[in-house]
């Protein structure tokens, strides 16, 4: 039993060092605090250690769903909490260095039309735009590879659309 | 229409490129992984919610009890409760005797009512056993939960000089209770009762009743409400 411990943490660990990195700039490109987004890299680690079944097989791709899905799980609690900050006329907390740095006004944009499309679109933009391929991203999302090139046509629509609503072309 | 799509993908690669990391941040490797064997090293989350949730529900139940009167004394009340409960169904220990002194004990008012055999039982025939008198009624949820105790009695008992009654008061008389007897395997004699038995035992405005009659014909014991079979069955075995 502590063998079979010993080496689940092996794995884990040899599948850390290969992507954390990856993982973490998967997140990054969504939350704007950086220190935020490496915690939560290491959080779908663990998710990843405690649910034995995705650990055989398809690791990697189930890695990338849980990422971009923890990250805009993280994005959405943001937004609430600012239009919350904002709806009670709290005195607005002066942003970190590290957020001034990260978060240009357009990347704010980006992230708000994010924020407003239905996650499972805004899932396939992100991985896509990774730059994972089709078959990548199909095994990712649990999607027929066949389907993704209609799917993302739509997700692309549907960004655009509200894009558009929002700042002008 | 290729066109469109094409310059489609362009527009949306253009704004997401915005998002992009810049290529100098590397995400601390080592940091992580302290984070990371820490973590999986120690219970996990999930485990360690549901202590916080138990701790903190526990926490604000206490703080309420001591808070606010109200739910402390429901609080009293459940625990009175539950215990009752425990004490008839879970645990049959030794029970407590809550005889009437024997100097005080009054006799018990005769009367004669019809079995469901059609023989008449008179109270004061069976003088010289141990009696125990139970006035219910099938419509009576508390009577029912006791029937099955005073059939063990009866069951238990009646070699030593030890008889159940049980006295009916519904309304429809046999139509209602012969169905119920028989179904429960009542092993004991029940009759109809009538207002003027039922008012001299004080069953007239409650149900159930439970008189234990001593072999002298006295009055030793009077029950309001459902029994404890504990204590009941300690009396019946303090008049033997």
């Amino acid at each position: 039993m502590v063998v079979k411990a010993a080496e689940t943490q092996f794995d884990l660990e040899s599948t850390f060092r290969a992507q954390y990195g990856r993982i973490a700039r998967i997140i990054a490109r969504v939350v704007r605090d950086r220190a935020r987004a490496e915690e939560l890299a290491v959080e779908v680690f663990l998710k990843l250690w405690r649910n034995r079944q995705a650990q055989d097989g398809q690791a990697e791709a189930w890695l990338y769903r849980v990422a971009v899905r923890t990250g805009l799980n993280e994005l959405r609690r943001q937004t609430r909490q600012t239009r919350y900050e904002r709806l009670l006329g709290f005195v607005r907390r002066s942003p970190t260095p590290e957020e001034i740095h990260a978060a240009t006004e357009e990347q704010a944009n980006v992230r708000l039309v994010l924020n407003a499309i239905a996650p499972r679109q805004a899932e396939l933009l992100l991985l896509r735009s990774q730059g994972l391929r089709y078959d990548e991203v199909a095994a990712a999302l649990a999607l027929d590879p066949a389907s993704i090139g209609t799917l993302l046509r739509r997700a692309q629509q549907a960004f655009r659309k509200e894009y558009i609503k929002r700042y002008g072309e | 229409m290729a066109n469109n799509a094409a310059h489609l993908d362009v527009w949306v690669d253009q704004r997401l490129a915005v998002l992009d990391v810049a290529g100098d941040w590397q995400p601390n490797m080592s940091r992580a992984l302290a984070r990371l064997r820490d973590r999986s090293a120690s219970p996990s989350g999930r485990g360690r919610a549901w202590l916080w949730a138990a701790a903190a529900t526990t926490m604000a139940v206490c703080l309420s009890l001591v808070t606010f009167p109200a739910p402390r004394a429901l609080a009293q009340r459940c625990l009175n409760c539950s215990a009752a409960l425990l004490q008839n169904f879970a645990a049959p220990g030794p029970g407590h005797a809550n005889l009437i002194p024997e100097k005080d004990r009054k006799p018990a008012p005769d009367f004669t009512l019809t079995d469901a055999a059609g023989q008449p039982v008179r109270l004061s025939a069976l003088r010289g056993k141990v009696l125990l008198l139970n006035f219910w009624a099938t419509w009576c949820h508390g009577c029912k939960a006791e029937i099955p105790w005073f059939i063990e009695f009866q069951r238990a008992y009646q070699s030593r000089d030890f008889v159940v009654l049980g006295v009916s008061r519904d309304d429809d008389g046999w139509k209602a209770v012969r169905p119920y007897i028989n179904a429960k395997k009542v092993n004991y004699r029940v009759m109809i009762g009538n207002d003027a038995v039922a008012r001299v035992y004080g069953a007239a405005e409650m149900l159930p009743v439970t008189v234990l009659i001593d072999k002298s014909g006295r009055i030793a014991a009077k029950h309001a409400g459902v029994v404890s079979q504990s204590d009941c069955r300690a009396e019946i075995e303090t008049l033997l």
